[in-house]
């Protein structure tokens, strides 16, 4: 961990931290935006803390397992960090699904939140 | 599987809220001897099954029964994420409509999935059968065979309450729906010899 980059370390712990609150209680996400976030989910767009969190948390499954395959953190030329998640998640009984996710992180007054969003399944039958 | 050795393939969708047991339904029909394949990439999931298909004539004499290659396609979950495309309906050319009769919310949506159907399948009134699925768990009912009934009966659609655990009527509603669709081409079918015939005496003129 020593050894890595600054945007690796705050980009994979925020991934982890992420998901994790996905998966047991996603109404909790609230804390990682502001009113200024932006989420794209599947296409549809969202704009702050509360449209965001009613959004995920209006996803109709009751449990969801997320598994990550890899991730990329990229520091930005105006010291934000930007990541990629590919992975596939498992949504109540359903089948497996790859997915794409891509965060957009900042930090703001001490803390590192995350203004950007992006989701899409990785399906190709559009 | 996948030689060419049939006369017809018919692609057939099946549609429903989540977890009112699509997947099931299509494994019950297909019984897990065919060809089950998940295709990860595009997040569908089909499954073949073969069957031969006999006509009854005017006669009442069945013909020479048609070579059906039935594909069973599956939304594998996606409908949770985002709405489904007007993509993801194309070549269907029949759809197998399920709700879970021990949950009333998925027959209320019933509706929601018909008009759905009317904007993306390929036509206005395609052939849909509509499945209340997971008969054997009547202790749970919540929705009246009779509620599904009229339902079925104001659009114009067969209904069967079926069983995707213990198999009641699974087979029976994909027959019916196969049997729309070949009485339906057999009907388009007669429109063209028509329109052949009726432009073939046209060009004599």
């Amino acid at each position: 961990m020593g050894d890595k980059p600054i945007w690796e370390q705050i980009g994979s712990s925020f991934v982890q931290h992420y998901y994790q609150l996905f998966d047991t209680d996603r109404t909790h996400l609230g804390a990682i935006y502001i009113d200024a976030s932006c989420l794209t989910w599947e296409g549809q767009q969202f704009q702050g803390k509360a449209a965001i969190v009613e959004k995920l948390s209006s996803l109709p499954f009751q449990k969801i397992q997320h598994s990550i395959t890899a991730q990329d953190h990229q520091p930005t030329p105006d010291s934000c960090i930007l990541s990629m998640v590919v992975g596939q998640l498992k949504a109540d009984d359903d089948q497996v699904l790859g997915f794409h996710q891509t965060f957009l992180l900042k930090n703001f007054q001490g803390a590192w939140v995350c203004t950007n969003e992006i989701f899409r399944l990785a399906l190709h039958n559009v | 599987m996948s030689d060419g050795d049939y006369d017809y393939l018919i692609k057939f969708l099946a549609l429903g809220d989540s977890g009112v047991g699509k997947t099931s339904l299509l494994y019950q029909y297909t019984d897990g001897k065919f060809n089950s394949k998940f295709i990860t990439t595009v997040g569908i999931d089909f499954r073949e099954k073969r069957v031969v298909y006999r006509a009854n004539g005017p006669d009442g004499i069945s013909g020479r029964g048609q070579r059906i290659h039935l594909q069973l396609w599956d939304t594998a979950g996606q409908e949770r994420f985002r709405s489904l495309t007007t993509a993801f309906f194309r070549d269907a050319m029949g759809f197998l409509l399920l709700f879970d009769l021990t949950n009333e919310q998925s027959f209320l949506n019933v509706r929601n999935w018909l008009s759905q159907l009317q904007t993306h399948a390929y036509c206005e009134n395609p052939d849909i059968v509509l499945c209340g699925n997971k008969s054997d768990l009547e202790d749970q009912r919540t929705v009246k065979e009779e509620e599904a009934k009229e339902l079925a009966e104001k659009y114009g659609i067969p209904y069967f309450e079926t069983s995707a655990a213990n198999g009641a009527n699974v087979s029976k509603a994909v027959e019916t729906l196969l049997d729309l669709i070949m009485k339906r081409m057999e009907r388009n079918l007669g429109k063209d010899k028509y329109q052949q015939n009726f432009i073939r005496a046209s060009a004599l003129h």
